[in-house]
């Protein structure tokens, strides 16, 4: 147990590496492809339901629904094979797999992650290397993951587009760019917040499939070959890491719920309801 | 005489939506499918979904072999009509065996209250915890291969919703009067539970389980696709995709048509939970039997005021 707290996992039996080390090299690669994707989810995610939403019942708010129903109903794999296929096969824009391309010097390892490195380092080829590969990889990820939040926006902001207290705003005679952006978008945010911090644990969850398709050595895949190998000294403590991770990320949105919504406060002295 | 009332009711808002309907049918055809394959074996399919023919190894699709064949000879839409008692049989067992759960769990924590409650919820939110696709990888790969494994490596961690959706609604449901009065009746506690409790519970179970098997769909082909607990080989739609990474670039087809079959179904799924949804929520009922006799609900200032139906229960923010 006490091991646990200090991180001494042991000894990885296959490479003879200790696995914290192993750890610790492949989750800056995971942390990179997920917090990139997971930026393009909030973006494209908010901005879609937003979009939905106020052009509620309309062909645009159609064509947005039928986006998000299909995008979580996308299995993993073919999001990811479907981009290779296409994006780097029959057009190839951009490589199929790997994090950086071999004929490039890779930055020294400062942070871990790749590309904050290399720009660290000014290694320009290093880094539109790195963002070549990453593209892919982390647009499949967010593609599949988007639609619960576009879903949530359009939702939220239909519940307050029409309320008494948008009303309100309107007669103050505020700008109908002030409304909409003080009054109905940071309201429809309340929901997106704490349901992209789940969101970010399910990124976190589904580099597994990606990682394994678009060989991205990160630690979906590292788990993925612990498994395959029945690895478990390995294995467990990659459970515990992703664990952590979920964990974190709800902690940090019920914080951002509380502090974006003054109604729910954090604590036990205001009727709280946390 | 009340209940048939209802049901014929509930019958017609889920199909009162064109996309539920749409969900409804893919769902029935391929229930069919699978419920006639499981009998009549490879009779209903063009090809024998098992033999194999290597003279007719990787052909593209053709008239004859509408999806292709892959690197074995063998048809692929057979095999997909193969799959599908699997990747229906699995995600509905999961979620049927979950949702039990669930509901006995749900209730005794809901219904008991004090240490019951504690221990039983605070056990949910460590298993909440877990990361869903790699602690079902790790249970998956500990019982070793196998369809009862795999399912068992599910349940496993697909069943905490379930306890908090029960236990939010038994605390709902006993607050109300018609428990208390049931209770100074001295009714049994069977009585209570069965006919007082479990009748306001089904309904939000039934909705949230029917979206679920969806996401169950997903999560069983993307097992198979790893290639962990379920058998290589298995007439699988994940394992179809997963057996063919080599040959991606040469015969795309081979993995697209499972893979699109996989999405095709899980939208059948998603389409007719969330038009289930809809149905089932009282506040948005009224509406939509309003829309299906061409009146439409009264609101003040026509065309101001929106008419508050099809959204409300499409979208539910708090799940």
């Amino acid at each position: 147990m006490r091991d646990l707290f200090t991180g001494n996992f042991g000894i990885d039996p296959l490479t003879g590496q200790p696995i914290l080390s192993e750890i610790g090299f492949y989750l800056p690669n995971t942390l990179e492809l997920v917090l990139v994707s997971f930026a393009l989810l909030v973006i494209v995610g908010i901005s879609l339901g937003y979009f939905a939403g106020m052009h509620f019942s309309t062909l645009g708010d159609s064509l947005v629904r039928i986006i998000y129903l299909t995008s979580w109903s996308t299995p993993m794999y073919l999001a990811a094979i479907v981009a290779i296929l296409f994006f780097a096969t029959y057009i190839p824009i951009f490589p199929s797999g790997g994090m950086y391309s071999l004929s490039i010097a890779p930055p020294r390892p400062m942070t871990g992650i790749f590309l904050v490195d290399s720009l660290l380092q000014l290694n320009i080829p290093a880094f539109v290397s790195g963002l070549q590969h990453l593209i892919l990889p982390a647009a499949a990820l967010a593609f599949v993951n988007f639609g619960l939040i576009s879903r949530a926006v359009r939702s939220s902001i239909l519940n307050v587009r029409w309320s008494t207290y948008v009303k309100t705003a309107r007669a103050k005679g505020l700008s109908e760019s002030e409304v909409r952006r003080k009054h109905i978008l940071r309201n429809a945010l309340i929901d997106a917040t704490s349901l992209s911090a789940v969101m970010f644990g399910w990124l976190l969850t589904s580099t597994v499939v990606v990682e394994e398709l678009f060989a991205w050595p990160g630690l979906g895949q590292f788990a993925f070959q612990a498994i395959y190998s029945n690895d478990y000294p390995v294995l467990i403590p990659i459970v515990v890491v992703f664990t952590i991770g979920v964990i974190v990320a709800n902690f940090v949105a019920d914080v951002a719920y509380s502090l974006l919504d003054p109604r729910i406060a954090m604590g036990g002295k205001s009727g709280s309801v946390t | 005489m009340a209940k048939v009332a209802q049901s014929l009711k509930f019958r017609q808002l889920i199909l009162s939506s064109r996309l539920s309907t749409l969900g409804l049918i893919v769902v029935i055809v391929s229930v069919v499918l699978a419920i006639g394959f499981s009998i009549f074996g490879g009779r209903v399919t063009p090809y024998d979904p098992f033999a194999l023919n290597l003279q007719q190894s990787n052909l593209p699709p053709s008239p004859a072999h509408f999806f292709g064949t892959d690197f074995q000879g063998r048809d692929i839409f057979s095999r997909v009509i193969a799959a599908l008692p699997i990747d229906l049989g699995l995600p509905i067992a999961i979620v049927l065996l979950s949702s039990v759960l669930g509901i006995f769990l749900g209730m005794a924590a809901g219904y008991l209250g004090g240490i019951v409650d504690e221990v039983i919820m605070r056990v949910t939110d460590l298993f909440l915890a877990f990361p869903t696709i790699i602690m079902v990888l790790a249970v998956a790969a500990t019982l070793g291969s196998g369809l009862v494994n795999a399912m068992l490596a599910f349940v496993f961690v697909w069943w905490p919703p379930y306890v908090r959706l029960v236990r939010g609604g038994v605390l709902e449901v006993a607050a109300e009067d018609f428990i208390a009065i049931s209770k100074a009746l001295n009714s049994s506690f069977r009585h209570i539970i069965m006919k007082g409790i479990l009748p306001n519970i089904i309904p939000s179970v039934l909705t949230y389980a029917t979206l679920d098997v969806g996401t169950a769909l997903l999560e069983v082909s993307i097992l198979g696709f790893l290639g962990v607990g379920i058998p290589p080989g298995t007439p699988e739609l994940g394992v179809m995709v997963g057996s063919i990474s080599y040959g991606l670039y040469t015969y795309p087809w081979q993995a697209l048509f499972p893979a699109f079959v996989t999405m095709i179904l899980v939208v059948g799924f998603s389409f007719l939970g969330e038009g289930a949804r809809e149905a089932s929520d009282v506040k948005v009922r009224p509406y939509i039997l309003f829309r299906k006799r061409g009146l439409k609900p009264k609101t003040k200032a026509q065309g101001k005021e929106p008419t508050p139906f099809t959204h409300q229960g499409v979208i539910n923010s708090d799940s």
